[in-house]
């Protein structure tokens, strides 16, 4: 049933250091759709692909506003981000509850790698299933952190994870230069172009499959979905087929 | 090795026939691949350095800092798995707290070690838990002058706290290494990660023990230690990370904080030459 | 022989007859700190343009009796806020150890986004408000004196209930009858803020100080006075008051021994 006598658990070191249990569920991860997070001087965006079970079901929910200066992207175990989301929840309310303060972005990041850390040290726990991209700002500006199950957080200038990121990483690496000094709209152009590249040939980005998330020095962190997607996708692929059909809605949409 | 494989390493705690914890040596095989840490115990101060691989282009440089200080006189260097890194941390401040709570002040170098050490060691008992993927480093200064009791609002007695020889020296700067197992030992000069072995013969030859090293020349050693050990590793870029302890009357006043930006590349491009050095003279030898 | 645990280790009821247990209960409900022993007095603040003033004696005192003279009472939490204590001195320190450890948390995480003045009163006013609804009270009036995150000039207090105020001046105990109108008259409201500098603040603390030391039996001559700005806390903990004029004590009359 196993691969090896290794990785029945997470409380098991194999011969060469590696604690296997941690690594397969970092290929939980892999699993789940992509999601990329880029930052600027001035902004944090986050794009996610949606999936949906099924023709009539509805898509998967991917980016999770936390509270009004942050939200969180995820890629794999939804239900593993829920709880993790929430526990990122409470702290935060606490932080502005005690201190009147919005939490430090690397501070969240480090409470949940601390509960992440404990599951891959304990028997009869498992590790959390899910990557997350955690972006927003504070009060030392805009921010992106990658959070990973074996309890690994870094601080990204972009960073994509997700079912074939390598793709969207590569974009990400090539355009590196530009973020910094990218206006609201090119991060968001950026974003949208990297989430393409690891797309499979035949799949298009559309108002549907698609999540944006975004937080500014003077914005809160708003999440978009649906028709307020239209005009960015339009101005991002401008040349594809049928993309026109939607633009003409989008007009009406406020955002 | 050989044992692999027969059992008795598939559960923490047990030991073999020929008394090992395999699970305790699998741990510091995690250790082994980290990046290069090395802590200096220096004449009037601690140094501690880490070399930082730098994993991919899209992480932000310059974030990510590695070294951590716990209360505020002492700091932590790992190398191994960085979320036990971080639990190890994590409660050696806890400890650190606690011993305030007890002692209105703040927890001794050697105390915090030898707590600490236990912690690790528990993490090799029970079959329930794993132990620390880490070897850490842990520099300190004991403050040597008479501090004043937490809470302390008046001036008052005018004579200390007794129990003091009269002339002593108190205080003073500390190092100590806690590896997976719980074992630990005070360090004039610590090395861990995957460069420890050049890193160590490197630091034999600064005679530490002789305590005349300064911390600016500590600063300079430990940069250019690290970028020997970093050597045989070329190809991977990495950043180099230095925070340092000195005396209340030194640089740091009695503070566990980053070597300032100025300093620290000033020992980055000596390090640099020094290495220079080095590869011009191989390549005359070979001639 | 009674063999139930509550008799365990108890003298035998037929040797010595029956066990005297009235000393288990106490006579009433629990009762926590019912005052304050060891006390500070007033402590007088005042906002000016570019930061704040905050000034308190240095005495701590057992009833009415000077007890302790070179109790520090502004107690400074990092460069950009100081906090000063009226009431309990044990509860300050305790106050004082807690406010350390925050500190030393807070350095951890954000060394570079310090707690400011505004996030200090937020905690204060929780941690004296949950104290105070355990019916176990930190018998304190706390000043918190600093900037605020826009870097505008804070002051606020919060005391044993868990009530919090804020105004252009503010002062505790015998202060905030006897100090707070004469600073009012030159800083009444909000918008006057702006016009005091630096030095105006800074005299017209210290001379609220000097009354206070007049008309305040539990006061004393020496003080901690101190200014905190954008540049940061300057702190004096060893004042005296100048230029005391007792003259005014002649015309007193009505009490004490007076021979006219």
């Amino acid at each position: 049933m196993f691969r090896n006598n290794y990785d029945n658990d997470s409380v098991t070191f194999s011969p060469q250091g590696r604690i296997f249990q941690v690594e397969y569920a970092q290929e939980a991860v892999k699993q789940g759709s992509v999601v990329v997070g880029i930052v600027s001087k001035t902004h944090a965006v986050l794009a996610a692909i949606k999936r949906n079970a099924e023709e009539l079901s509805s898509y998967q929910k991917k980016i999770i506003p936390i509270d009004s200066h942050f939200g969180v992207a995820l890629a794999g175990l939804a239900s593993d981000a829920r709880v993790l989301s929430n526990f990122m929840k409470q702290q935060s309310l606490s932080s502005r509850l005690t201190y009147d303060r919005a939490i430090p972005l690397s501070d969240i990041t480090s409470r949940i790698a601390d509960r992440a850390q404990t599951n891959t040290q304990q028997y009869g726990r498992r590790p959390y299933g899910v990557g997350l991209l955690i972006a927003g700002v504070d009060a030392k500006g805009p921010h992106l952190f990658e959070f990973q199950p074996s309890g690994v957080t870094q601080e990204m200038v972009a960073c994509g994870i997700g079912a074939r990121s390598q793709m969207a990483r590569t974009y990400l690496e090539r355009h590196l230069d530009e973020f910094e000094s990218s206006s609201r709209e090119e991060l968001i152009k950026h974003a949208l172009r990297a989430l393409k590249e690891s797309l499979s040939q035949d799949k298009e980005l559309t108002v549907d499959n698609t999540s944006v998330g975004i937080g500014g020095l003077d914005e809160s962190f708003v999440l978009y979905e649906g028709q307020d997607l239209t005009e960015w996708l339009d101005a991002t692929f401008e040349n594809r087929e049928g993309g026109g059909d939607e633009g003409g809605d989008a007009m009406e949409t406020d955002s | 090795m050989t044992s692999i494989g027969t059992g008795y390493d598939l559960s923490n705690s047990v030991f073999s026939p020929d008394g090992r914890n395999f699970q305790v040596e699998y741990a510091v095989k995690a250790v082994e691949n980290g990046g290069t840490a090395v802590g200096i115990r220096c004449k009037d101060g601690i140094v501690l350095a880490l070399e930082k691989l730098v994993t991919s282009k899209l992480l932000k440089s310059g974030a990510n800092k590695r070294i951590a200080t716990v209360d505020r006189n002492v700091g932590i260097v790992s190398s191994g798995l960085l979320p036990d890194g971080r639990h190890f941390v994590s409660r050696a401040r806890d400890e650190a707290a606690a011993w305030r709570q007890q002692y209105k002040a703040p927890i001794p170098t050697s105390s915090l070690a030898d707590r600490m050490g236990s912690y690790v060691q528990a993490y090799t008992l029970y079959s329930s838990v794993r132990p620390f993927g880490v070897t850490s480093i842990i520099g300190g200064w004991d403050a040597e002058a008479e501090l004043p009791v937490d809470g302390q609002v008046g001036s008052g007695p005018k004579v200390g706290s007794g129990g003091k020889k009269e002339g002593a020296k108190h205080g003073g700067p500390f190092l100590y290494m806690i590896e997976p197992s719980g074992l630990y030992w005070g360090y004039y000069g610590a090395a861990t990660g995957k460069g420890r072995q050049i890193a160590k013969s490197e630091l034999e030859k600064l005679n530490l023990v002789d305590g005349e090293m300064s911390l600016e020349q500590g600063v300079k050693e430990a940069a250019r230690i690290i970028y020997i050990a970093h050597d045989d590793n070329k190809d991977k870029e990495f950043e180099l990370e230095m925070t340092w302890i000195s005396a209340i009357s030194g640089p740091t006043k009695g503070k566990h904080e980053e070597v300032p930006k100025e300093l620290r590349e000033e020992a980055e491009k000596l390090a640099k030459k020094a290495l220079e050095g080095d590869d011009d003279d191989e390549e005359e030898m070979q001639e | 022989m009674n063999h139930l645990p509550q008799a365990w280790g108890r003298p035998r009821d037929d040797v010595y007859g029956a066990y005297d247990n009235s000393h288990f209960q106490t006579a009433g409900p629990n009762q926590h700190t019912q005052s304050p022993i060891v006390t500070g007095t007033s402590v007088v603040a005042a906002k000016f343009k570019d930061g704040v003033v905050i000034a308190s004696d240095n005495l701590a005192s057992y009833g009415s009796l000077a007890r302790f003279t070179d109790v520090k009472r502004l107690r400074k939490f990092n460069e950009n806020v100081v906090v000063g204590f009226g009431g309990d001195v044990s509860d300050m320190q305790y106050l004082d150890r807690l406010l350390n450890s925050l500190d030393i948390r807070e350095n951890y995480a954000s060394a570079d986004d310090p707690l400011n003045a505004k996030n200090l009163h937020t905690y204060l006013a929780k941690v004296m408000y949950k104290r105070r609804s355990d019916f176990n009270p930190l018998w304190n009036h706390l000043l918190i004196a600093g900037l605020d995150g826009e870097a505008k000039p804070f002051l606020a207090s919060a005391d044993l209930l868990g009530t919090t105020f804020s105004s252009p001046t503010l002062a505790t105990g015998f202060g905030a009858h006897l100090a707070q109108p004469i600073m009012r008259r030159t800083i009444p409201d909000e918008a006057s803020v702006e016009k005091v500098s630096k030095d105006e603040a800074v005299k017209l603390v210290k001379e609220c100080m000097k009354v206070l030391f007049y008309r305040d039996a539990r006061s004393m001559d020496k003080y901690s006075i101190a200014v905190i700005t954008k540049e940061g806390v300057e702190l004096s903990e060893d004042e005296k008051l100048e230029n005391q004029s007792w003259a005014f004590a002649e015309q007193i009359r009505g009490y004490g021994t007076q021979t006219a």
